[in-house]
Order: C-alpha cells, then sequence, then structure tokens
C-alpha cells in the first residue's frame, strides 16, 4: 500500500457557532481610514475595508478589530469620540458599517469594535451640556469636576509629553475637569448611573448592527477614588461586571476585550471569576519578546509566562507585537527600558512616550528571519494573537510624522500611484505613504508579495494555515523545556491529548539543542508547516539543530498516526538488555553439546534466550509481523553454528518459531547472531552494540549478542559463502549458499575482506545492508516455506530472459530441511545506484506543483511534461517485463498459458465476491466516514448494482492471450528510478498472499492496473500533503486529477505501444474491459484495507471505484 | 544276540550321553544366543545412556576420541564402552554356557576375562573424566599465565595438563591392575628424580640469592675475634 511519510489528515479550525470562539481567534488590526480608500478622497472607508475582506480573509486571519470610526474631532485619532451612535461621516455611513459586517460575516469574519467609555471628546454633546449645567446636577455629573486641580495626587500622568496634569480649568463651567489622556478628553463618571445607562445603550445599539465584540478601551481609569492611585480600583471592577451581566443577558457569544496595561496579576482582575471580560492583552509579554530577541537570551519570556497567573477556563489573553499605538515600555523595569532603547531606538526621534513609535520590521532592521521568528513566537505562544494591518507584508514607519502617526500610514497594495490605496493627490492623503528605499511601497507591497511564494505575506499566510490545523495554540496549555542552551527557547501547548513542540533559536548564529523529550517517548515530531516526520523521540535528549534565528513547530504525532521516516534507523544500544552467563559460548544453548554436569545449566541458558532475550528483541522490529500480539517464545527451530577459521568469529545461523498470541500458529523467522567479546574484540563489540540482543559474561569476560545482520565480517562471509557456493550442515536441515552467474562478474577485481558494509534503509519485513557499491544483501526475515517468487523470478530474468531493467540477481542463501521443501532466507543483488523510488520522485514532484499553485505561482508550461516522460519510459519497461515472463523457455513454472473462458469467468466471480463483501462492509463503516467520503460511500452504495452489473459484462471483448507470471504488488514504490530510466525490483509479490498464490500465473493486466491505481494513490497523497486549509481542497483537486489523467494516458499509451510485439495480448486496445476489471479489483482491495486501517484514506480508492463505474475507459 | 548286545552297549551309553548332553548343549546354545541378542541391547542401552548424559561430549572435549581417531579406531570411546558392555554381556553368557556344559577350565578362564572388563570400563571413564579434567586445568593456568604476564604460559599449561595425565594414567593401570608394583616403583622413582632435579636446580642456580636471603634472615654477627681489644 502506498503512503506518504505523514498521513494525517489535516484538521481545521473553525469558530463558527462556538461561544468560546474568541479562544481560537486570530485578530487582524486595522484603521478604516489607513486600509483602503475607494472613492478617492484621500481617506480610507468602509467601501474600500468592504471590497478588500478577500485580502484579509486570505491572509487566514479570523477576526477584525477596527480602531475608532465614530464622529470625532480627531484630535486622537478617533479615541476622542464625539457621538456614540454613529460613522463618521468620512469613513462612510451606517449602511456602509452594516454591509461591511454582513460581508464579514459571509466570509466568517467576526468583528471587534472599539468601546471608548473611559472618556469622550470635549465636542460631545454630553461634555457641552456638562459643562453648561449648573453644578450637582444630573448633567454636570457626567463628568468628573473639582474646584481645584489638587485631588486625586496620587494619580500618574499618563501621556507625559504633552500633559502636566490630570486636571484641566473649563472657563465655562468655571470648574476643573479630569482627564487621564489628553486634556481634551475629559473622564466619564461612572459613579452617575446615568452614564452607565448610556453607556450600555450605545452597546446595544452596535450589538444589534451585528457587532461580534467591543475592545474596552482604558478600562483600568473608569472610577476615581481620594487617596488611590485611580488605576484597577474595586469600583472600576463593579462597572465592567455590570456590562458583562447586561451582555450576557441579551447578546451570549459576544466578546468584551479589556485594554489594560498592567502587569499580570492586575490584569487578572479585569477577568474576574470568568464574570468580567473574555480577554485581556498581556501587555508585559510583548516588550519581553522583543528583549529575548536582542539579548539572545529566553530568560525574560520565560520569566514573565511564569508570572502569568492562571485565568478562568472561558477567558483567554490576547497577544501582540505591535498595535496602533506606541511598543509601549511601561511593564518593565527601569533598566530594561534603557536597554529597550538602545537596542531599539537609538534614534530619539522613535521615542515617545514610555515606549517606542516604529513597526515591526523597521525594529528588526528589515531582517526576515528576525521578523518570522518574531511572528513565529506571537502565533505560538498561549492567547490569541493580533496582527497589526501591514506587519503582514512588513511595511515600515515614518518617524518624521507626529505622534504615533508614523506607524498608521496607509496600507501598501501596489506600486501604482499612493501605494494603490487611493486614488485622490498624494498630497490629500491624510497622511502621505511610506516612500523610502527600503520600506517605501515601491518595494514593500501586497501586489508583488503575492506573487512571490517565498514572501513575508505569503510566509504568513502559510503559518496562519499551518495555526488554524489545531486549537492547541489557542487553548492548550504552556510548558517551557529547560533546554541547557539558553539561546533556545522551547515549549510545549498540548490540548486534549495533542502535544505541540516549538522550539526557536533567539541567537543570531545557529545553534544546537537537546530537549528532554522522555514524556513523549515513541512519538514521532512531525513538522508542521512542511509535514515532514522527524525521527521519533527515544531515550537520549532530541537534538536539534536550528539556522540563526530559526524556530520549528512540531506536532508530537502517536506512532499509529505517522510512520517514521523510513530511513531512520534506531541505532541505540537498548539500555535495559537482559544479561545472559554463558559458560561455554555457543554451545551454553544447547544441552546436548555441554559436559555432563553443565546439562542443567545449558536447558536453564536455553530457556532465557528462547522466553527472555529473544522475545525482547523481536517485539519491538519492524520486520516483526505479530504487532499486537507479545512474543511468549521464540523456539530454536534450526541452527548451524559457523566458524569462521581465519577470524575465529562464530556465529549461529538459526530460524526461530515465534509464539505469539495464544491459539496461532508460531510464525519462522531468520535470525543470525553474532557474539563478540570485549576482550580481544571490543571495536566490533562495540559496533554490534545498536544491533544488541542481549550482554552476555563468560567468566570474566564480557560481551554482547547482537544481529548478526549489523556485523561486518558476518556480511562479507556471508558473500564469500555464496560466492563459494557452501553447504552448511545444521541441525534439522543445511544451509545452501549458492551464487548466480552474475556474481563473478560483480565481484571481479573486489576484495570480499575489504568490501564496505552499510547497513541500508529498512523496508519493511526485511532487513538489507550494502556491500560497497557492488552488493546489496536482503534478508528475508520472515521465513515462509516453498520457492519464493523474488528469487526464482529473479534468476528467470537475469538468466534466462536477459530483462536489462531489473536488478541482477547475484546469489541466494536457502535453508533445505531434513524433510520438506527449502525456503529462501536471503538474496544477493547487484547495487544499482538510483534516485529513489518512482513514488517519491512524482508525488513529490506533483505534491511541489500543487504547493506552488496554492502559492499563486502560475502552473509551469506544458504542465507535467517531464513526469509524463518518465511515466512513458516506466509503461515501456512495464511492456517488456511483461514480454520478458511471456517467454517461453521450457521451464514450468514460467511457460505462459493461454487464457480460457473460464479464467475470465473466475476473475469475474472473484470481484463480483469481493464487491458484495466491500460493500458489506462500506454499510457497516458508512456512519463512521466524515466529509464527502460520506457522501461518496452514499452514492456508491446506491450504484452497487450497477457496479456488478458492469463486472458481470467485463472481459467480454478478450484482448488477453495468456497468462504469465506477474509482478503481482506492482505500483510507485517498486520502481526505482536511475538515470531518468526505471528499474523494477522486488518480485515477492502481495505479502498477504501465500507463496503458492504469489507464484500463480495470472494476468499481466494486474500490473497495469496496480500501477493506475498507484497514480491515484499518488494524486491523492499529494493532495493531503498541499491542503492546508480546506478552501483549498476545491482549488487543487481538479489540478490533480488533470495530473492523475495525464499520467494515466502516459502510461497506458506507451505501455499498448510497447507491448503489441509480443504475444501477451491478442490486442492491447480489446483488453480494456478486463484491465478495467483488475483496476476494481485493487481499488475494492484497497477500499477494504482502508475501511479497516486507515479511514481517513477511505476517499482515495472510493473516488477510484465510482470513477471507474462512471466511464468504461476513462481518461485513457 | 548277546554278542550283538555287548557290541551295542556302548552305542547305547553313547547315545545315553548323548541324550543327556545334547539338551544341555541345546539349553547352552540358547543361553548364548539369549545372551547375544541380551548384549546387542545391552551395546545399545549403554550408548544411548552414555550420550543422553553427553558422556560423548566429555570424551570428545578431553581429546580422547581424537586420540582414537588417531589411533585408526572408527568409533569414538562412548561407541568402545558400549562395545565393552556388549561383550561382558556375551562373555557372561557364554561363561553361563560353558558351565551348563560343565567346561569348568574354560569357565574359570572366561571368568577372569569377565571379571576385567568392567575394570576397563571404569578405567576408560577415569581417563575421560582425568583427560578433561587435565585440559581444563591446562586452559586455566594458560590463562592465568597470560593474565598476569608470565611466558611460557603455553609450556605451563601443557606440564600440569600432562603431570595429570599421568597421574590419571597410574590410577587407571591401577585399576585395571596391570602393570601393579612396578609401575608404582618407576612412578615414585621417575616422581623423586624430578623433585630432586627441581631442588639441585633451585639450589644450585639460586645459591647467591639464597645466602643473601639468608644474611637478612639471620645477620651475621660482627667477628669478635681479631681486631678486639687487647685481652685484659
Amino acid at each position: 500500500m502506498n503512503s506518504p511519510a505523514v498521513n494525517a489528515p489535516a484538521p481545521s479550525t473553525t469558530t463558527t457557532g462556538d461561544p468560546h470562539w474568541y479562544k481560537d481567534a486570530v485578530i487582524y488590526q486595522l484603521h478604516i481610514k489607513a486600509f483602503f480608500d475607494s472613492n478617492g478622497d484621500g481617506l480610507g472607508d468602509f467601501k474600500g475595508l468592504t471590497s478588500k475582506l478577500d485580502y484579509v480573509k486570505d491572509l487566514g486571519v479570523n477576526t477584525l478589530w477596527l480602531l475608532p470610526f465614530y464622529p470625532s474631532p480627531l484630535r486622537d485619532d478617533g479615541y476622542d469620540v464625539a457621538d456614540y451612535h454613529n460613522v463618521h461621516p468620512q469613513y462612510g455611513t451606517r449602511a456602509d458599517f452594516r454591509n461591511f459586517v454582513r460581508e464579514a460575516h459571509r466570509r466568517d469574519l467576526r468583528v471587534i469594535t472599539e468601546l471608548v467609555v473611559n472618556h469622550t471628546s470635549d465636542a460631545h454633546p454630553w461634555f457641552q451640556a456638562a459643562r453648561r449645567a449648573p453644578p450637582g446636577s444630573s448633567k454636570r455629573d457626567f463628568y468628573v469636576w473639582s474646584d481645584s486641580d489638587d485631588r486625586y495626587q496620587g494619580t500618574r500622568i499618563i501621556f507625559t509629553d504633552t500633559e502636566k496634569s490630570n486636571w484641566t480649568w473649563d472657563p465655562v463651567a468655571k470648574a476643573y475637569f479630569w482627564h487621564r489622556f489628553f486634556s481634551h478628553q475629559p473622564d466619564l463618571n461612572f459613579d452617575n448611573p446615568k452614564v452607565l445607562k448610556a453607556v450600555v445603550r450605545s452597546m446595544r445599539f452596535w450589538l444589534d448592527m451585528g457587532v461580534d465584540g467591543f475592545r474596552l478601551d482604558a478600562i483600568p481609569y473608569l472610577v476615581e477614588r481620594e487617596g488611590t492611585n485611580n488605576e484597577n480600583l474595586p469600583e472600576t471592577h463593579a462597572v465592567i461586571r455590570e456590562i458583562r451581566a447586561l451582555l450576557d443577558a441579551k447578546h451570549s457569544g459576544k466578546v468584551l476585550l479589556a485594554e489594560a496595561n498592567q502587569w499580570p496579576e492586575d490584569v487578572r482582575e479585569y477577568f474576574g471569576n470568568g464574570d468580567e471580560c473574555h480577554m485581556a492583552y498581556h501587555f508585559p509579554l510583548m516588550p519581553r519578546i522583543y528583549m529575548a530577541i536582542a539579548q539572545e537570551e529566553r530568560y525574560p519570556i520565560v520569566e514573565i509566562m511564569q508570572q502569568t497567573p492562571a485565568i478562568p477556563e472561558a477567558c483567554q489573553w490576547a497577544i501582540f507585537l505591535r498595535n496602533h499605538d506606541e511598543l509601549t515600555l511601561e511593564m518593565v523595569t527601569h533598566k530594561e527600558r534603557d536597554y529597550m532603547y538602545r537596542m531599539y531606538a537609538a534614534d530619539k526621534r522613535a521615542r515617545i512616550n514610555l515606549g517606542i513609535r516604529r513597526r515591526l520590521a523597521p525594529l528588526m532592521e528589515n531582517d526576515v528571519d528576525r521578523i518570522k521568528l518574531m511572528n513565529s513566537l506571537l502565533l505560538s505562544m498561549p492567547g490569541s494573537p493580533i496582527v497589526y494591518y501591514g506587519d503582514e507584508i512588513g511595511m515600515g514607519d515614518n518617524i518624521f510624522l507626529g505622534d504615533r502617526d508614523g506607524v498608521r500610514t496607509p496600507m501598501q497594495w501596489s506600486p501604482d500611484r499612493n501605494a494603490g490605496f487611493s486614488k485622490a493627490d498624494p498630497q490629500s492623503l491624510y497622511l502621505p505613504a511610506i516612500q523610502d528605499p527600503v520600506y517605501g511601497y515601491q518595494a514593500v507591497n501586497v501586489e508583488a508579495q503575492s506573487r512571490d511564494p517565498g514572501s513575508l505575506l505569503n510566509w504568513m499566510r502559510r503559518m496562519l494555515a499551518v495555526r488554524n490545523t489545531t486549537r492547541a495554540f489557542g487553548r492548550g496549555t504552556l510548558e517551557f523545556l529547560r533546554a541547557g542552551n539558553r539561546k533556545v527557547l522551547a515549549y510545549l501547548r498540548a490540548f486534549e491529548g495533542e502535544a505541540i513542540l516549538c522550539v526557536a533559536n533567539l541567537g543570531r548564529s545557529a545553534q544546537p539543542v537537546e530537549l528532554d523529550l522522555k514524556q513523549f517517548r515513541g512519538r514521532i515530531p512531525v513538522e508542521m508547516v512542511g509535514r515532514t516526520a522527524f525521527p521519533p523521540v527515544g531515550e537520549l535528549p532530541y537534538l536539534l539543530t536550528l539556522p540563526a534565528h530559526g524556530f520549528y513547530w512540531f506536532r508530537l504525532a502517536l506512532g499509529s498516526e505517522v510512520d517514521v521516516p523510513r530511513w531512520h534507523e534506531e541505532v541505540l544500544a537498548r539500555e535495559d538488555l537482559p544479561v545472559m552467563v554463558l559458560f561455554d559460548g555457543w554451545t551454553s544453548f544447547f544441552r546436548d553439546r555441554v559436559v555432563p554436569w553443565r546439562i542443567a545449566l545449558a536447558e536453564k541458558t536455553r530457556l532465557q534466550l528462547e522466553t527472555e532475550v529473544l522475545p525482547g528483541h523481536f517485539q519491538p522490529q519492524r520486520w516483526y509481523a505479530g504487532k499486537d500480539a507479545t512474543v511468549t517464545r521464540a523456539a530454536i527451530a534450526a541452527h548451524a553454528i559457523w566458524t569462521d577459521a581465519k577470524s575465529k568469529h562464530s556465529w549461529m545461523l538459526g530460524l526461530y518459531d515465534v509464539h505469539g498470541a495464544p491459539g496461532t500458529a508460531p510464525e519462522r523467522y531468520f535470525v543470525p547472531l553474532a557474539l563478540a567479546w570485549e576482550h580481544g574484540d571490543e571495536e566490533r563489540m562495540k559496533a554490534l552494540g545498536p544491533a544488541a540482543v542481549a550482554k552476555v559474561r563468560q567468566q570474566a569476560n564480557v560481551g554482547v549478542l547482537a544481529d548478526a545482520l549489523a556485523d561486518e565480517p558476518f556480511c562479507r562471509r556471508l558473500l564469500a559463502a555464496v560466492r563459494d557456493g557452501v553447504d552448511l550442515p545444521a541441525a534439522g536441515g543445511r544451509f545452501e549458499f549458492r551464487p548466480t552467474q552474475a556474481l563473478a562478474g560483480l565481484l571481479d577485481k573486489v576484495d570480499i575482506d575489504t568490501l564496505p558494509v552499510a547497513r541500508a534503509p529498512a523496508q519493511g519485513t526485511n532487513t538489507a545492508v550494502t556491500l560497497g557499491s557492488r552488493l546489496f544483501l536482503k534478508a528475508y526475515r520472515r521465513v515462509q516455506i516453498g520457492a519464493n517468487p523474488e528469487p526464482e523470478i529473479g534468476r528467470f530474468l537475469t538468466e534466462v530472459a536477459k530483462f536489462p531493467n531489473c536488478v541482477p540477481l547475484a546469489g541466494t542463501l536457502e535453508f533445505v530441511p531434513a524433510h520438506g521443501a527449502p525456503s529462501a532466507l536471503a538474496l544477493l543483488q547487484a547495487y544499482v545506484p538510483n534516485q529513489g523510488d518512482g513514488w517519491t520522485h512524482l508525488v513529490g514532484r506533483l505534491e511541489r506543483f500543487l504547493t506552488d499553485c496554492l502559492r499563486g505561482e502560475a502552473p509551469p508550461e506544458g504542465g507535467h511534461g517531464a513526469s509524463a516522460e518518465l511515466v512513458r519510459t516506466l509503461g515501456r519497461r512495464t511492456a517488456e517485463l511483461h514480454a520478458a515472463l511471456a517467454l517461453r523457455s521450457g521451464d514450468p513454472a514460467f511457460d505462459p498459458e493461454p487464457v480460457t473462458d473460464a479464467d475470465r469467468a473466475a476473475w469475474r466471480k472473484r470481484v463480483h465476491d469481493e464487491a458484495i463483501e466491500s460493500f458489506a462492509m462500506l454499510e457497516r463503516h458508512r456512519s463512521q466516514l466524515a466529509g464527502p467520503a460520506h457522501e461518496e460511500a452514499r452514492v456508491l452504495l446506491a450504484r452497487s448494482s450497477d457496479v456488478l452489473a458492469r463486472i458481470a459484462a467485463a472481459g467480454a471483448g478478450g484482448g488477453a492471450a495468456l497468462r504469465t507470471r506477474i509482478h503481482g504488488d506492482y505500483h510507485l514504490g517498486q520502481v526505482l528510478l536511475a538515470r531518468n530510466d526505471f528499474l523494477i525490483i522486488d518480485f515477492e509479490g502481495e505479502p498477504g498472499r501465500t507463496l503458492a498464490q504469489r507464484r500463480a500465473k495470472q494476468c499481466p493486466l494486474r500490473d497495469v492496473a496496480g500501477m493506475l491505481r498507484s497514480f491515484s494513490y499518488g494524486r491523492g497523497s499529494a493532495l493531503q500533503q498541499a491542503v492546508q486549509r480546506p478552501e483549498d481542497a476545491a482549488r487543487l483537486e481538479p489540478l490533480a486529477a488533470d495530473w492523475e489523467r495525464e499520467m494515466r494516458a502516459a502510461f497506458l499509451e506507451a505501455y499498448a505501444e510497447a507491448v503489441a510485439p509480443a504475444p501477451v495480448y491478442t490486442a492491447f486496445a480489446d483488453a480494456r474491459g478486463l484491465l478495467e476489471l483488475f483496476e476494481l479489483e485493487k481499488a475494492l482491495y484497497e477500499l477494504r484495507y482502508e475501511l479497516r486501517n486507515r479511514p481517513g484514506w477511505v476517499r482515495i480508492p472510493l473516488t477510484g471505484v465510482l470513477a471507474l463505474t462512471h466511464h468504461a475507459n476513462d481518461g485513457d | 544276540m548277546e554278542n550283538v548286545s555287548v557290541l551295542l552297549e556302548p552305542v547305547r551309553v553313547f547315545l545315553a550321553h548323548l541324550g543327556d548332553f545334547l539338551p544341555r548343549l541345546a539349553l547352552a546354545a540358547l543361553v548364548v544366543v539369549g545372551g547375544w541378542l541380551l548384549a546387542r541391547l545391552a551395546r545399545v542401552a549403554v550408548d544411548k545412556l552414555l550420550r543422553a548424559i553427553n558422556f560423548n561430549v566429555l570424551t570428545e572435549r578431553s581429546g580422547m576420541d581424537a586420540f582414537l581417531a588417531r589411533g585408526g579406531l572408527r568409533i569414538d570411546t562412548t561407541a568402545v564402552v558400549a562395545l565393552l558392555g556388549y561383550w561382558l554381556v556375551v562373555l557372561a553368557a557364554l561363561v553361563i554356557a560353558l558351565n551348563g556344559l560343565g567346561l569348568t577350565t574354560i569357565t574359570e578362564l572366561l571368568g577372569q576375562v569377565v571379571l576385567f572388563v568392567p575394570k576397563l570400563a571404569v578405567a576408560i571413564v577415569i581417563v575421560a573424566f582425568g583427560a578433561y579434567f587435565a585440559r581444563v586445568v591446562s586452559g586455566t593456568v594458560v590463562t592465568y599465565c597470560r593474565t598476569v604476564g608470565m611466558q611460557d604460559a603455553e609450556m605451563l599449561g601443557r606440564i600440569a595438563q600432562y603431570a595429570i595425565l599421568v597421574f590419571v594414567a597410574l590410577i587407571a593401570l591401577d585399576q585395571v591392575e596391570v602393570g601393579g608394583e612396578i609401575v608404582r616403583q618407576s612412578f615414585l622413582i621417575l616422581f623423586a628424580g624430578l623433585v630432586f632435579a627441581l631442588a639441585l636446580a633451585f639450589g644450585l642456580g639460586g645459591r647467591e640469592h639464597a645466602a643473601d636471603l639468608l644474611d637478612r634472615w639471620l645477620p651475621r654477627k660482627p667477628d669478635g675475634g681479631g681486631d678486639a681489644g687487647p685481652k685484659a
């Protein structure tokens, strides 16, 4: 069965209908005036924003936060509201707003607006009325008045650069009014119950318009009390609780976000017991992320997160890197502030109040790696991240503009006039667009970055898509890992059994790190962006190397979800190896080979070997088939002690009957063992460490008992024995080493004793070793009695048919029992340098193609020309293989036989029976299928009678002339790509079938059908890898289907052409009906397999069967 | 007629003797045949028994089998012992049969042979164990000497092995009562000679060393004679 390294389908978080949607929110913060100008007046507006909603949606965020858009004198960028119930005319009308909200909701985007209730503009009618109203009246009491400016002395001044006092004299009222911010922003008086009522009325107004939440601006300053610092007062919390109670009463699923620039323990109060705000900013985290990168030291982040108190279950932090205000440094110590100024605002103009008025990119000196690292931290820390508009493309700022306007310049859409933001005259813009050579809109804009697959914008899209695949980032717990290297920040995010490991290198140079992941032993880290599986977590610290400012997000997947990388080999010596005491080398295991008084000891040692040592070794092996059953005993069924006279090394060639679950028959395995002693053979002993089965001791000498296939001298000795055609007598039979004619040529001028031996990547049930660049030794672990098709076909193709596109067979090792049929144990083949198998190559290519398409790159000219050319070659080679196998040589095991009507009837009957079985199974499992698979299953079941009718009619056209030996398990993984040509390997046949079934003569169309199904799997697998968001699927599916169609056509065309001279078919075109039958058979088999083992993959065979029932000869 | 009867009398007596002897002969033959069958059984039984307790491994490891093979014997020691069992039973049957026939002299002679066979078997067992022991000791001596860095480890090992083998051979000979006194005497002479030779070798070779040692242990008193002060 084909499968890529990672086979878990990408889940996706969606916030629709979830009252806790804000926990999974990714918020995009923007200013209406800065986003897009639809009417050419130099100011952004709601119509413009609405037209750009697709861009926002495409970015991957799910919530919009709008800065104030209410009528206002705009002396504090709209935070001086003059009318709570309207839209500033320059941004549009209330109808425009309503339309915008509707369009946003249509795209699953939520909208959060500002609720500025601490203060109003002094132009607000309430203030105008209050200053004229008599002192003591309700209207006057909407604001805080005093006759003197010495009340509330303990209160700090926030805008130190512009304000001298929190009191300002109003000549009309003839009194001082209280303001925590600018003197044109008088604070509302929440001691007056009418104020709260008025505020709630305006909240309701916007909620009725469809708004999903409010950002509560300057919330700690609502209430004033003498003798306090007038921040975070209990009375303030009481007001918030009232607001929340009123919100919950009528508007569930709406959210309150507190802006409280306070220390975490103070901010914690704003969550109350889940009865105040849903969300609050985590202000102190942000400067510490900057600090950590500047200092190349993880301490600031770890420290602040450890000081962060737990918050109620339904609450969430909001985290950010930059926003419309200055990068505030209120929440750092004086020393830290000095450091931050030195590092990030050496230019004094960049400083304002207690902060730095710059955007993210200039703060990072436009270093893309650092910008990405910062964003990766933002997206993976606990909380809902907020992305400030423009930061996704790395926009710059203009520190020559006043106040904080430098970070509020127009969004840069394109290199056109005014950055594509507005058609107005440049002079009439509310602020000039950035024009410097580095950050100017000609260099940094959405249009350019959309086209560049490697741009920051596309990177952000990918990262947000990845973040949306899991809820662990938004809702998971946080645990820091104490890595030795302090420049590396490593933390775990865990949620509902899912664990995500984030590792970030804060340093400016590459850094290694060793992580203690013992608690996740056996899990396989899957890098989330590329979905690449890493080697599994083992006993030792997990070693990672990170490039400068690099980072990784790993999903720690269970072994059952993801396959270990194929090239990975466990090279750790097992620490808990059992210890065996040997008194006489190998003979210690055999009671009839020891002196009389050692008999009892030998029996005990044998028992230990068979019931403790070998079971412990077999169980975890990849080649051990009975994964689920515990091995109870591995009994020696046949053995020979094999000694090399020259080196004095000796090995035990053994066959073991492995007993698994009670009631099942034992299975036989071939495991040659080696003994190496510390005394006299220390190097060999160390080399065998990773393959050790047990530690052994004989008197004062210690050593290891190990798998001999890891022993270089053994592999060389085996090769020499094959060359010499040795017969090794054994208890219970004999081991036969036999060369083929090819071996002599392969060993020409080769000194076996110096041939380098290397373990080749494991291949499922076999173990492979390369000997120099000459030979490839493949040991079958599982022993099956009877002729094995692989050496048999290998010998036929090499020696009789002289088929050049297979790997030449060089020799075999068989066990010939005293009575009964021999079994193949190992195979020696020529080593052929190659570029990997066809699957990796072709599917990898398709995957890259699909990813490129997603990034907006135009598909390359000529589509899949190169792949199709390769597949044509593959078709030709397949035809040549079938022609070779159809040669008449006089060998009854190979001579082809004619296809009879009885054969065809038998084929039809078999497929018919299997179809009925498959439909029954599909019916049983249908309820467990999710998404489109459920619907497809329904369609197929409804059409089952059509399928059966089609089966009954199949093959009527004849076409197939001969039954021959075939490959039997033919798919893209069974062909090696070498110099743009293919080598066909692995003639073992389908592992699930008996040897007799595999050796039977069959219709070669089976192989053709297998390859066609493999294309279908390739398409499905590449799609799963490439699709990161559900909406990508609709875009990519037709492209992948085109690929499959093209590959099928190329393969069949080349096959038909090349197979024509051979007598395999009367006419290949006539055989299409049978081909369809075999394709259906294969697809039905896959369907049953996936239903049983991998329900996430059911769609691939399901669509395959459906397609086959749609068209008689689809796409050919 | 009487003459005839006189003439026939010896014949009658002969026939009477014959009539008396023939059943005994038949019985003897039966005993021999039965014994032969039993012997074959005994041979197999002994062989199986010895192999079941890995006696064959012992003789193989002790080098006896190889020794026998060098001597041209095609069977191993275990088979030899089994063969002895076979002959023991065969001979015992012959003794009984011949005794039944009243051939006492031959019976006595055979009886001595019968008594010798078990002794031989026991002697073989002694040699087998002794030779194995000698090999083990030799191996141990060699390993030990090598670890402590002594030269000639191999030679010392061989000396130990042969010394033990000589003892074992003597015990075996004693067991089968071959040679008797003369073997014992010659061994004593040999052994005494060896010890004497060693003593001489050490004594002569280490004379000075011994003198030094003696000096150290028993320092000579200063010679008070000669130059001592004038006698009063």
